[in-house]
């Protein structure tokens, strides 16, 4: 199976070396298994996936329905440990923080963008935006305005700042979640099929614009889809199958 | 601060958005909170009225009488040395305000149109302070009562002894020595009824009673002492006991009832002379303490229900709101919502909705209240004006009835809200990123 597999750009410009590799990676998973009980039996949706993620990638996460591209992202994404193995986020072992920690972490170093955008109804696009931040609590209000104008002028949505989600397209939705995930400046992004509910041009236009801000602001993203136009974006083309990543080198020509 | 800030406003907004579900929460915590301040104001002015009427007409905040016996047999509402017992209570209760003495007795009154019998109270005209300013003369004056041989009555009795101020009315009494006296009453005034005790009780002065049953001149019926605070009551009693004692007389146990019920009992004992008998004004009405109990009774009903119906009632809006916003929970999880958090914002619309409901609940009883008062809607029925010791409806609003529905209300729903929005803070975030379809 052909894959795009570019040199990563990492931002300390480190190329080739097996351990400025694991240095700089963000994301390390090593054996990492998950099961799911169903009844009596269970789902294995991982079955031992080594990967590694260093910092700048933009690397897809390709595989057919039910391949494990949603645990996967969920076990990166610090919402689920793994059965067996390890998960490293940002020098942390995933399995050994508490849920307190791992919110803390989630909170901290990650983003998320998700498939139906999962924006807060009641709040509009500011307030949305803003969310993190108020969370984070460690900027004063002046400032949390500035980062949130800067990060809503990226992503085009000035003139939409007072409107609640009802009143967006799908593709300002998206905007509207890729700007609530940016403006922590975290430094990995997760994004899970971020293009599947909207149309072909509206998708791409979508990953553009997380292509520029993995350029301009250096975030690491971590996306998974099915579309192969969208996979042509990527530094990087992870491909998973029945819980397993098929290309072991994960990620070195 | 900020996040609080957004929380609330999250919190009311997902309120507003909860559409009619939460309306008729809403609608139905206004009603309950309502009629706990109605039923609260209710209660609290027929104790109001049937203190005014008890502590006015028949007894002080606490009371020193007793009987008197000659012989084993017989029984009079006489304390002997009513001077005395006044310099005690001067001596030994710092909580008091004002004491009088009234000279008791019991005896027929008849015009020549009808009759009845009474309770007849002697009193000194210049030391009725807490009577003066209740009393409201329709005709005459109170300080006719100042001239011997005249009586007061209630608009009721002289309705039914047809009299008018200027007539004269004839008192009949058994003596203690069982042959009837007489005495012949000019009716000095007449006065606005004071509820149910209205219809029984007559004021003459001291004199007129003491000549009626040939009373030594510091003979008394009854000391009674007002207090600064009319809650001392118990308080005052209890200490005065031993005091009295201390001094040789010699005291009844406590009995919870009115001195006219007794006589029986006393008639019945085996002893002679003076024997005190000290009680509180709640002895003095308990014969009508059941309506406060059977309020009270009524109260603690509606307050299990309106448990019941808010605890149910925000359990299933929040159990059924939590499933509805799943993913939303999830999502603020997933972005770094702590548990914690999420808790708060589920406790703060239950708060929300319990503070709101119940400050406009309580607000609409406080205006209704206040319209009924305002309305001085007259009591028709007899039985009920007597049960209600008022001749028009009286809600008596405090600030702490208020205070009291509106906190009982917030507090029941934060507290039914605590489960479900433990559930909602336990729910992982996984449940965001699993997309659905
Ligand atoms: N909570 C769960 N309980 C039981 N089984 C689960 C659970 N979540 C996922 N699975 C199973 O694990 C496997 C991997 O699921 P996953 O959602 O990760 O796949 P996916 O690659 O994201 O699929 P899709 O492209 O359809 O989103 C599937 O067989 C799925 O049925
Ligand atoms: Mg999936």
């Amino acid at each position: 199976m052909p894959s795009k597999t570019e040199t990563p750009s990492s931002p300390t410009g480190a190329s080739g070396s097996a351990a400025s590799g694991a240095q700089s990676a963000l994301v390390e998973l090593v054996g990492a298994k998950k099961d799911y009980p169903l009844g009596r039996t269970v789902v294995s949706a991982l079955r031992g996936v080594d990967l590694v993620v260093r910092r700048g990638e933009f690397v897809a996460l390709a595989g057919p329905s039910g391949s494990g591209k949603t645990t996967l992202l969920n076990l990166v994404g610090c919402v689920d440990v793994a059965t067996a193995g390890t998960v490293r986020v940002d020098g942390h072992d995933t399995g050994r923080l508490s849920e307190k920690a791992l919110t803390q972490l989630r909170l901290e170093a990650l983003g998320f963008i998700f498939q139906s955008f999962n924006l807060i109804a009641v709040l509009d696009v500011f307030q949305n935006i803003e969310f993190p931040l108020l969370l984070q609590g460690k900027l004063g209000k002046g400032e949390r305005a500035e980062r949130v104008r800067s990060i809503v002028e990226k992503v085009g949505l000035t003139q939409q700042m007072k409107q609640r989600p009802a009143e967006l397209s799908g593709g300002q939705r998206q905007r509207v979640a890729i700007a609530r995930a940016l403006v922590t400046r975290p430094r990995l992004v997760l994004a899970d099929e971020p293009t599947a509910n909207l149309d072909s041009e509206t998708g791409e236009r979508i990953i553009d614009l997380m292509r520029e801000l993995n350029h301009t602001e250096g975030t690491t993203f971590l996306f998974s889809t099915h579309d192969p136009k969208i996979m042509t974006h990527a530094d990087r083309v992870v491909h998973i199958a029945d819980g397993r990543v098929l290309d072991a080198a994960a990620g070195h020509a | 601060m900020g996040t609080f800030s957004t929380l609330v406003r999250m919190a009311g907004r997902n309120l507003v958005q909860g559409g009619r579900r939460v309306v008729l929460l809403g609608m139905a915590m206004v009603l309950v909170s309502m009629l706990l301040v109605l039923l609260d104001s209710l209660a609290a002015g027929l104790e109001a009225s049937m203190v005014n009427s008890a502590t006015t007409l028949a007894s002080g905040h606490v009371n020193v009488g007793g009987f008197f016996k000659v012989t084993s047999g017989t029984a009079s509402p006489v304390v002997a040395d009513g001077p005395k017992i006044r310099a005690i209570v001067e001596r030994e209760v710092p909580e008091l305000d004002y004491q009088i003495d009234r000279v008791r007795g019991w005896a027929r009154l008849v015009s020549e149109r009808a009759s009845f019998w009474g309770g007849l109270l002697g009193i000194d005209v210049e030391e009725e302070r807490g009577l003066r300013s209740v009393l409201q003369i329709s005709e005459g004056s109170f300080d006719a009562l100042k001239q011997p041989d005249t009586i007061l009555l209630f608009e009721q009795q002289a309705k039914r002894l047809e009299a008018k101020v200027g007539d004269t009315l004839t008192i009949s009494a058994p003596t203690m020595g069982g042959v009837n006296n007489t005495v012949d009453v000019r009716v000095g005034a007449i006065a606005k009824d004071v509820g149910f005790m209205s219809a029984i009780n007559l004021f003459m002065p001291k004199a007129t009673i003491r000549q009626l049953y040939q009373m030594k001149p510091e003979a008394t019926g009854a000391v009674q002492l007002y207090l600064k605070n009319e809650a001392d009551a118990s308080g005052v009693m209890e200490r005065l006991r031993p005091k009295l004692e201390a001094e040789g007389f010699r005291l009844m146990d406590l009995d919870p009832r009115p001195f006219w019920m007794k006589f029986d009992t006393v008639t019945g004992q085996d002893w002679v002379g003076q024997k005190l008998d000290l009680t509180t004004w709640r002895e003095e009405v308990s014969f009508l303490l059941w309506i406060l109990t059977g309020f009270a009774a009524l109260r603690w009903l509606l307050l299990g229900v309106i448990l019941l119906l808010v605890v149910v009632g925000i359990m299933n809006t929040m159990y059924m709101s939590i499933r509805e916003r799943t993913r939303e929970i999830g999502t603020m999880r997933a972005i770094g919502m702590s548990r914690g958090r999420v808790l708060g914002l589920f406790l703060l619309e239950a708060l929300a909705l319990g503070i709101g409901a119940s400050a406009l609940g309580a607000g609409l009883g406080v205006v209704i209240a206040l319209s009924v008062n305002a309305a001085e809607i007259k009591i028709a029925s007899d039985a009920f004006m007597a049960i209600l010791m008022n001749d028009q409806v009286y809600l008596k609003l405090t600030v702490d009835n208020v205070v009291f529905a509106v906190a009982l209300i917030t507090g029941i729903s934060v507290f039914a809200a605590l489960r479900p929005a433990r559930r909602a803070a336990r729910m992982r975030p996984v449940g965001a990123l699993h997309q659905v379809g």
